[in-house]
């Protein structure tokens, strides 16, 4: 019931309506092409999961196509993005139900979220069209639930695909990845990996106990994700995981789209943080400029200070939410920690700063 | 007649009940499509990613009539895809598998690739594009059925080959 109630700030969501709307845009676009090149799909053989009375016609395929490619741009721009997140999601798993033959669980996974989404305060941020200036915060808060149930969705997914290769024991014992390495280690070698590295990973041993990781780090993820503990961490392996298979797998959209509701779990506060530089310092500008424009969720009160006795020798000092200080390694770990484009760099930094003995002072000093 | 709108967006308790009879609907069948993915051939809705490293190739053939008796037949290889054969005229027509089957993985014959959402997916698949070939080709009046020989090879096993046939044209 708490949760059902629960009213939370939406900022951070627009992030993840806008890489939800590229994402459907994209998918229109195939479509769109798809007709183009192969024609309709329902003048030749298909296989829909609907009575073929159900089926959309030639016309109304084509008007679905256009009204999917509009609805996506205005889930971009985020002009009714919400209404329009419903219309795409809805119209996406309409045409998968139409034709089995184009379907795939990433295009299944991206109609749901973005359905479960248009429920969500994503709109309260990264609109093109609403007036300029900070939206204040009693129109940012609004309820939450469907964000939570957004995150119990994302779960599924994980449980089902690793519950499903923990009870295949050719997944669980490593043959079908070996398999997997042998057959697309070309394709990886195109991507940048190194010979001898899918050498390695093809080899038996290797591959069982990469099968067994990649079902724990499923399986885990699933859990990980919605306890305060472990959730940067198991954001940073997901992110890790997902980027693996996106160079050693065709996976269409799915890496993309599972980093996109992993915005989902950023905390729904805003600015919370602060980040103080130093404007004499070309270091400290440059720092903030960039913090400033790549803090997509909002996370920093970005500002430049004058210089006191304990800044005047940083650039930047970095003020967590508990009101403590961290500089150094120590802030360029909490920043990654929280910038989108810097995430993968968190954990080694994080790591590195905790075997420093400096950069953390107490909110007093 | 009062119509009663349940507002899902606004608090209130009546509201927060519909949002969690929402969401545990909503789970419910998440959960049943998650377990009953295993009846549907590509384990559609089930999101049973890289469940395989199948491959699959498969040649096309047909069987035709040789002679008077309903089982006078030859079969017949059909390399790509394309055969000729006599109308109810007795004029030569050209037939294209690809005529009615457009996905490109269902028209690859003779070449060996990734069998996506497991070999059964495709197995299902190219059985249902066998029938459907055959049942839009009025064209042909020799073909008594259109025949394909699939080799599956396993997560990497020794192949097996599976022979899969459409219905009796008439």
């Amino acid at each position: 019931m708490r949760l059902a109630r629960a009213q939370r700030d939406g900022t951070a969501l627009g992030v993840v309506r806008v890489a939800l709307g590229f994402l459907l845009l994209s998918q229109a676009l195939v479509s769109a092409r798809e007709l183009g090149t192969l024609g309709y799909f329902g003048d030749v053989f298909h296989m829909p999961f609907i009575p073929e009375a159900w089926v959309a016609s030639g016309k109304l395929y084509a008007v679905i196509i256009a009204a999917r490619l509009i609805a996506s741009v205005l889930v971009v721009i985020g002009h009714r993005g919400r209404p329009a997140l419903f219309v795409s999601g809805a119209l996406l798993l309409y045409v998968l139900l139409c034709d089995r033959l184009q379907f795939h669980h990433n295009r299944y996974s991206l109609a749901l979220f973005a359905m479960l989404m248009s429920l969500a305060p994503c709109d309260r941020s990264f609109s093109l069209v609403s007036p300029e200036g900070p939206t204040p915060e009693a129109a940012r808060v609004a309820p939450f639930w469907s964000v939570y149930l957004t995150q119990i969705q994302i779960a599924i997914i994980y449980v089902a695909s690793g519950g499903s290769k923990l009870l295949d024991p050719d997944w669980r014992g490593g043959l079908v990845l070996a398999d997997r390495f042998h057959r697309f280690g070309a394709m990886a070698m195109e991507r940048g990996v190194p010979a001898f590295v899918m050498e390695f990973l093809g080899r038996p041993d290797v591959s069982s106990g990469l099968s067994k990781l990649a079902i724990t780090t499923e399986l885990l993820l699933a859990i990980g994700l919605f306890s305060k503990r472990t959730r940067a961490f198991a954001l940073w392996w997901g992110v890790m995981f997902h980027f693996t298979i996106e160079i050693t797998a065709k996976v269409e959209i799915y890496t993309w789209l599972m980093l996109t509701m992993y915005g989902t779990f950023v905390t729904p506060d805003v600015r919370a943080r602060r980040l103080m530089y130093d404007p004499t310092r070309w270091k400290g500008r440059t720092f903030g400029k960039a913090v400033k424009a790549l803090d997509w969720f909002a996370r920093f009160e970005v500002k430049a200070w004058e210089p006191d006795d304990l800044k005047k020798s940083r650039s930047f000092v970095v003020i967590r939410r508990d009101g403590t200080r961290a500089t150094g390694v120590r802030a360029f770990a909490m920043v990654a920690r929280t910038i989108p484009l810097l995430f993968p760099l968190w954990a080694p930094l994080a790591l590195v700063a905790s075997f420093t003995k400096g950069g953390e002072t107490s909110a007093g000093s | 007649m009062a119509v009663a709108v349940i507002d899902l967006t606004s608090p209130g308790s009546a509201r927060a009940w519909a949002r969690i009879a929402f969401s545990a609907a909503f789970v419910v069948v998440q959960a049943t499509l998650v377990i009953t993915a295993g009846s549907r051939p590509e384990a559609a809705f089930g999101f049973r990613m890289f469940s395989e490293s199948s491959t699959i190739s498969y040649s096309l053939s047909r069987e035709v009539r040789s002679g008077p008796a309903a089982d006078d037949v030859v079969v017949v290889p059909v390399p790509d895809g394309e055969w000729s054969a006599k109308d109810s005229q007795g004029v030569l027509r050209h037939v294209s598998w690809r005529d009615r089957v457009k996905r490109p993985e269902l028209g690859a014959f003779d070449v060996t690739f990734h069998a996506s959402y497991s070999a059964r997916a495709q197995l299902s698949r190219l059985t249902a594009a066998l029938d459907d070939v055959a049942a839009h080709t009025p064209d042909d009046r020799e073909t008594v059925r259109l025949l394909l020989d699939v080799t599956i090879r396993h997560n990497g096993r020794e192949p097996e080959v599976v022979h899969l046939q459409s219905a009796r044209r008439p």
